[in-house]
């Protein structure tokens, strides 16, 4: 089983559901393997919106369309990217629910990668893996690292079916 | 609701703190009753509302009961109202609704529904870099949102403008144009290494 194949075969099975949407830097135009990903998927233009860099106005983009009833995929194609929208992950997305005592639950499914090292190392500031720090800060939001090929789809899957919000995190290394 | 009303609310709400009612921080609206009155009367009760810490004000013009809000105050929750069916939210981080109102905005575009978000703002947020994307990519794709700065001079009690240097100009930033002949990342061509 092919790891990179899985990850296709979950987006394309996302792109069937008419909910989700794709979003971010690169969904459109070509630029890193997350891109490559969605082509080969199929992923319809209509279902990709294409953001300018800024990944804090990005994460809240995505709470604001999951509050009228999209399911975002929200791709940040580096964890170390994604921290760079610590405030709306952390104290808005993850605390909507409790803040708002449950009336309002945005989902977004939040799809992110740990840098390859080989054959290019990306260095330290695009192969960092944060998972265990998003763990300890995050306490309404599912984190599942993706190891093995086979619980790729399954994982996207139970993201998409889910009441909370997800991030999946991707191993450029395994691609 | 009209300008008394409001200023006997938050007068209610000033003497539950200071008898000790409310165990969680407030942040109580004087002065501003006139100009929100005005706005308010451009916004649809369907519309979206997306607030600050100091939400009484607008969830009162929204249409949220005042008893209902009363409550929630004395709960403890000032600083954080949120009415599914008034489609209100806040956050009480600086500036931390616009991209969320913004997300909401382009959903409508996408729908083609007729609703529109408002977001209020204070003067600091208003100077931050998220406000400034917000504003911009909203203006450039005509999205159904409306900005409101609710300047008071003061970030907590900061002076704004005097924290940011007005008047100074920006001779620090050098601009150059040039033309990319490299692909983003690489040499155009796939490397096999050996």
């Amino acid at each position: 089983m092919n790891y990179r194949e899985e990850v296709i075969k979950a987006m394309a099975m996302l792109a069937r559901d008419k909910r989700p949407i794709f979003i971010g830097q690169s969904v459109r135009y070509s630029g890193h393997a997350m891109f490559n990903t969605l082509e080969e998927a199929k992923v319809p233009m209509r279902k990709r919106i294409e953001l300018p860099v800024f990944e804090e106005t990005q994460l809240g983009m995505s709470t604001g369309l999951a509050l009228e009833g999209y399911i975002p995929v929200s791709i940040y194609p580096r964890m170390d990217f994604l921290i760079i929208a610590m405030n709306q992950l952390v104290n808005h997305l993850d605390k909507i629910e409790q803040m708002s005592c449950k009336r309002f639950t945005p989902k977004v499914i939040i799809r992110t990668m740990v840098g390859s090292k080989a054959p290019l190392d990306g260095g330290p500031q695009h192969t960092q893996d944060y998972y265990k720090a998003l763990r300890l800060m995050l306490t309404n939001i599912d984190i599942v690292k993706l190891i093995k090929a086979e619980e790729i789809i399954t994982a996207y899957r139970k993201a998409l079916g889910s009441e909370r919000s997800t991030i999946l995190i991707e191993m450029a290394d395994l691609y | 609701m009209n300008k008394q009303e409001l200023i006997d609310f938050e007068e209610d709400i000033k003497d539950l703190f200071l008898d000790g009612k409310i165990r969680a921080p407030i942040h109580l609206s004087r002065g501003n009753e006139e100009p929100l009155i005005e706005i308010f009367k451009g916004i649809q009760p369907e519309d979206w509302v997306f607030s600050t810490h100091r939400s009484h004000y607008h969830a009162l013009l929204h249409g949220i009961d005042p008893e209902w809000l009363r409550q929630e105050i004395l709960a403890g929750r000032s600083m954080h109202i949120f009415s599914r069916k008034h489609r209100f939210l806040s956050s009480s981080i600086v500036g931390g609704c616009l991209p969320i109102a913004l997300g909401v905005a382009t959903a409508i575009k996408r729908k083609g529904t007729k609703r529109h978000v408002w977001c209020f703002v204070g003067d600091m947020a208003a100077e931050t870099g998220v406000f400034h994307e917000c504003t911009k990519y909203a203006a450039r794709y005509n999205l159904p949102v409306s900005f409101v700065v609710e300047d008071n001079g003061l970030s907590t009690n900061s002076p704004t403008q005097l924290v940011w240097g007005r008047g100074k100009g920006n001779p620090h930033i050098t601009r150059y144009k040039y033309k990319r002949s490299f692909p983003h990342i690489g040499a155009g061509k796939f490397v096999v290494f050996k």
